[in-house]
């Protein structure tokens, strides 16, 4: 735990020597990335310790506040995070650096450094934290910390926007998380975790209220439908970097209360298990029909995120109906899916927002018609951004594959259980659903963005971007490449993970386990005969069309010569047959003026719950505004009042006499 | 370590350019014409080795490189699959999402090979064919989850093996449907109709063939190879759960494998004949009927 507490030093060490020597770029960015990279690599230690099967003890500060003792400690699960907070976030931390590196002078570069700094640190906390208070305040620090790496580009109206949709939405959801603790943490007396555990079987209700508030709270965060509404304005809005972070960590943070929540509760009601299921179905199958829908790059992946939110929830689901009906193999391996595309989501999807911001830089657009034609000038980005595609749709021999895999052995090993949790079987449908989806979604953004011909001037001019954005997006591609290659290393610690959120030995899976991990060593023979093939094929048919003639000629479009760039299929064109198969859920609006033909994709759930619900609470606010009259006396008296009623109540209840 | 899933792979090899020269030439005979030999694309193949090939100034080296993914990830999938009725080269639990993944892989890479060369021609076969292929994933993974429930086991090598065959007498009228749902979903990824038409002559009504317009010589023929090896590849899985033959011999059970295939390919010929090609906007309804025949299937399993 030093270690880990001394990493922390470090990163936040990094921010202030970003803040502080801002009038020495150079050396601020080597002392930021420096002090940085060693904090991460330190508290990951600790980590890596943990997954490999030793020990870590926690520690305990005793704190002049209500609430006890401040506890902070590092098991399976919290582990697992820790890398992907640690990993991930250097890897934003540094790509920043580069980003960001063309805004120096007109915009607050450094502070926005200092401000990810102390990001990562506050993640860092959230995942170790032992205790309610320490949890909540590194909780808190985390979102509002977030709302301001979002709002970089605080000139732009619609950014302001999406930054104060994100808050408004955190903030409801710590609400959430404050009713929840305090109503268990009454029945607790202390508020550290342990405490909460052991006075989790007095909840009433097998802790419905708690699990509910849980949802509320954990899922606005994560963004799972239908809380996902700020998520697609936020991370589209923030700066590449930024959304990477968001995606890949924080809103997983989400995920982590969830996990945290039935560690600590134990037991579990059935329809929890069920809900978060068919949560997760709907996460799944609406982020990526309305990620299909975008224009814009980098919504378009922040839909993806809540589509990958769902197949998370789809194993999250799978291991509380396991908990619930007492199987543990279907609890540990549900729960060790959801750990796993976690790890492995934060890894590929910021691989993409790390394509999508080289994209942005070089080209200046983030829409999608605008683009083309990019495989041939950002060549590197390409591969990276390619290679992000296949690992996101979960196809071999990359990362996403594995933990869909894992996912899809939780569905169809109840399917061989009993009543009713056997019905989850039919799940896998909706899995294969959200993997064709998302395929089609990826080699629509593949095609009309990296492939073809440019088909604007914005397209034309793009660049290949510098060292400083290709060395973290080719780092997280090879993690990508190692997990799908060499998939035991991480599922075998992923099974016990899953296993201590069921509150099983590490060993609860027994022989599934085993052949589960048997499994992993003929997928990592597959994807090394996949790769060997290819190289195999390839050389034979290379050496074989040398003979060969060989002619460049333009592209065949059935003797029309005359083919012009605006006449390539666009990514509306590409998805709208698939998106009209769906109808109305998919939230494509279609427009014709005369000769322009004009699409746009509603967000339906902000548009049409969250906005009209905010405005009603505005109305019925703004009639409160009477008693805001700015006075002090004013405010004085409510006190006085408040305090007067408070005591009267308990004088009637007779709760507030000694004994 | 016997030899006879290595021989099953090669006889798969082998005869699977037969399959759509057989179904082609079943239609041609009940259509009354006499139409073009049953071989006719092994000669295709062997001309496209020999020729030279155009690219197109647009396209990169994924063009060049999707031939090579269609046809090795096609020949890793075979790998997975019990040909010769009692074992796959490679088996392992949850195999089944290899299998579909790395057709998976294939068909992303063929997709994204069509969008490389810019034109509106392969753009629209690139959009029909992820279009349809998704409602395909969901009724060929129902088939799976149907098949593990009946089989107990969730490698393939159980799920088309004896468990399967000790599953068929009480198992019976979900089998059957999951087999109904597979021929349809068989249609679809070999491209025939009343999914796609592989006869038609305008690019505008295509699919896979608008895909590769593009691709010419050797790595046309490679493309070609692909698909017809993904037609015996679902044939194969047909032909696993309708006529298990874990009880007879492995030589047996790979003679039989190649009968069953000529049966699959005889009935595509039927269907191709009988029945128009759909609509476009028609398709989906058709595909979801394959998932909801299969998911029936699943029903009355999970009530047994």
């Amino acid at each position: 735990m030093t270690l880990f507490f001394f990493g922390i030093a470090l990163i936040l060490a990094g921010g202030l020597s970003a803040a502080l020597l801002h009038r020495r770029p150079a050396m601020a960015d080597w002392g930021f990335g420096l002090l940085v990279a060693s904090g991460c690599a330190l508290g990951a230690t600790p980590a890596i310790g943990v997954l490999a099967g030793r020990a870590v003890s926690g520690v305990s500060l005793a704190m002049p506040v209500p609430g006890g003792p401040w506890a902070f400690g590092i098991d399976g699960l919290s582990a697992f995070f820790l890398l992907v907070v640690f990993g991930v976030g250097l890897a934003s931390a540094i790509y920043g650096l580069a980003y960001l590196a063309a805004e120096r002078g007109h915009r607050a570069v450094a502070t926005s450094h200092l401000l990810t700094a102390i990001e990562l640190a506050a993640l860092a906390l959230v995942v170790t934290a032992r205790a309610v208070v320490p949890f909540l305040i590194a909780w808190e620090s985390m979102a509002v910390l977030a709302y301001f790496l979002v709002v970089f580009e605080s000139e732009k109206a619609d950014v302001r926007r999406a930054g104060l949709i994100y808050l408004v939405a955190t903030h409801t959801g710590t609400l959430a998380l404050f009713a929840m603790f305090a109503f268990w943490g009454r029945s607790a007396g202390l508020l550290s975790f342990e405490a909460l555990a052991a006075s989790a079987v007095s909840l009433p209700a097998q802790g419905a209220l708690v699990l509910g508030l849980a949802l509320v709270g954990f899922g606005i965060k994560a963004g799972l439908v239908p809380l996902h509404f700020w998520l697609p304005e936020a991370h589209g809005s923030a700066p590449s970097h930024v959304s990477a972070l968001m995606s890949g960590v924080v809103i997983k943070m989400g995920i982590y209360g969830l996990l945290r929540v039935v560690n600590l509760l134990g037991a579990l009601p059935p329809w929890w298990g069920w809900l978060v299921l068919v949560l997760g179905l709907l996460s799944g199958v609406l982020g990526v029909l309305w990620a299909l829908a975008q224009h814009d790059l980098k919504r378009l992946l922040a839909y993806h995120s809540v589509e990958n939110i769902g197949i998370i929830l789809l194993g999250l689901g799978m291991g509380a109906l396991g908990t619930s009906y007492h199987l543990p193999v279907v609890a540990t391996l549900g729960f060790a899916g959801a750990i796993l595309h976690t790890l492995n989501h934060a890894l590929f999807k910021s691989v993409l927002f790390f394509g999508a911001g080289a994209v942005y830089r070089a080209t200046g657009t983030r829409a999608i018609d605008r683009l083309g034609g990019l495989a041939g000038r950002m060549p590197l980005t390409w591969i990276a951004f390619l290679l992000g595609s296949v690992a996101i749709v979960g196809l071999p021999p990359l990362n996403g594959f594995v933990s869909e895999w894992v996912v899809y052995q939780a569905l169809l090993r109840s399917g061989a259980t009993r009543l009713p949790i056997h019905l989850a079987v039919l799940g896998v449908a909706g899995l294969a659903l959200i993997g064709a989806l998302a395929l089609a979604c990826f080699a629509k953004v593949g095609g009309i963005v990296f492939l073809g011909t440019a088909r604007t001037a914005d397209a034309e001019q793009g660049r290949e971007v510098g060292a400083g954005m290709l060395g973290p997006m080719f780092a997280l591609t090879l993690a990508c490449g190692v997990i799908g290659l060499a998939p035991m290393l991480v599922v075998r610690p992923g099974l016990a993970a899953g296993a201590l959120v069921a509150g099983l030995p590490a060993d609860a899976a027994g022989s599934a386990g085993t052949e589960v991990l048997r499994a992993m060593t003929w997928i990592a023979i597959l994807a090394l005969a996949l790769l060997l093939l290819l190289a195999l094929g390839w050389t034979v048919w290379a050496i074989g069309s040398r003979r060969r003639p060989m002619a460049r000629k333009e592209t065949w479009a059935c003797g029309y010569a005359r083919a012009v760039p605006r006449a390539q299929y666009t990514a509306s064109s590409f998805a709208a047959p698939l998106l009209a198969s769906f109808g109305p859920i998919t939230g494509v609006q279609q427009s014709r003026h005369g000769d322009v033909f004009h699409s746009h994709a509603r967000e339906l759930v902000l548009e049409g719950v969250a906005l009209p619900l905010w405005s009603a609470i505005r109305g019925f606010a703004w009639r409160l505004r009477p008693i805001q009259q700015g006075r002090l006396w004013g405010y004085l008296v409510y006190l006085v009042a408040a305090l007067l009623l408070l005591l009267l109540y308990l004088a009637a209840s007779g709760e507030g006499t000694p004994p | 370590m016997t030899w006879t899933p290595l021989v099953a792979l090669g006889t798969l090899l082998l005869v699977a350019p037969l399959l759509p020269g057989l179904a082609a030439k079943t239609k041609a005979l009940l259509t009354g014409r006499r139409g073009a030999p049953v071989l006719q694309l092994y000669w295709d193949l062997r001309k496209l080795m020999g020729k030279g090939a155009v690219y197109s100034t647009t396209s990169t080296w994924l063009f060049r490189v999707a031939p090579v993914v269609v046809v090795v990830t096609a020949l890793l999938a075979a790998c997975i699959v019990p040909l010769d009725g009692h074992r796959a080269l490679v088996s392992f639990t949850g195999d089944l999402v290899a299998f579909a993944s790395l057709l998976g892989l294939g068909r992303f890479m063929l997709v994204l090979a069509g969008l490389d060369t810019g034109s509106s021609f392969e753009g629209l076969g690139a959009s029909r064919e992820v279009h349809f292929s998704s409602f395909v994933e969901p009724a060929l993974f129902l088939c799976f989850a149907g098949l593990a429930l009946a089989s107990r086991d969730l490698s393939l090598t159980g799920m088309l093996g004896s468990p399967l065959a000790t599953a068929w007498p009480t198992a019976a009228p979900s089998l059957v449907m999951i087999g109904v749902s597979l021929f349809l979903v068989l249609l679809a990824e070999a491209s025939r109709v009343p999914v796609d038409d592989p006869a038609t002559h305008l690019e505008l009504t295509m699919i896979h063939e608008v895909i590769v317009l593009d691709h010419s010589g050797a790595d046309f023929a490679l493309i070609l190879y692909g698909s017809a090896l993904k037609f015996a590849l679902f044939g194969a899985l047909l032909v696993g759960v309708l006529v298990p033959r874990a009880t007879v011999s492995a030589p047996t059970g790979i003679g039989l494998l190649g009968l069953g295939l000529v049966v699959v390919a005889l009935l595509v010929g039927v269907v191709e004949s009988i029945m128009a090609r759909l609509r476009l906007s028609r398709v989906p309804q058709f595909l979801v009927a394959a998932s909801v025949l299969a998911s029936l299937g699943v029903i009355l399993l999970l009530m047994a």
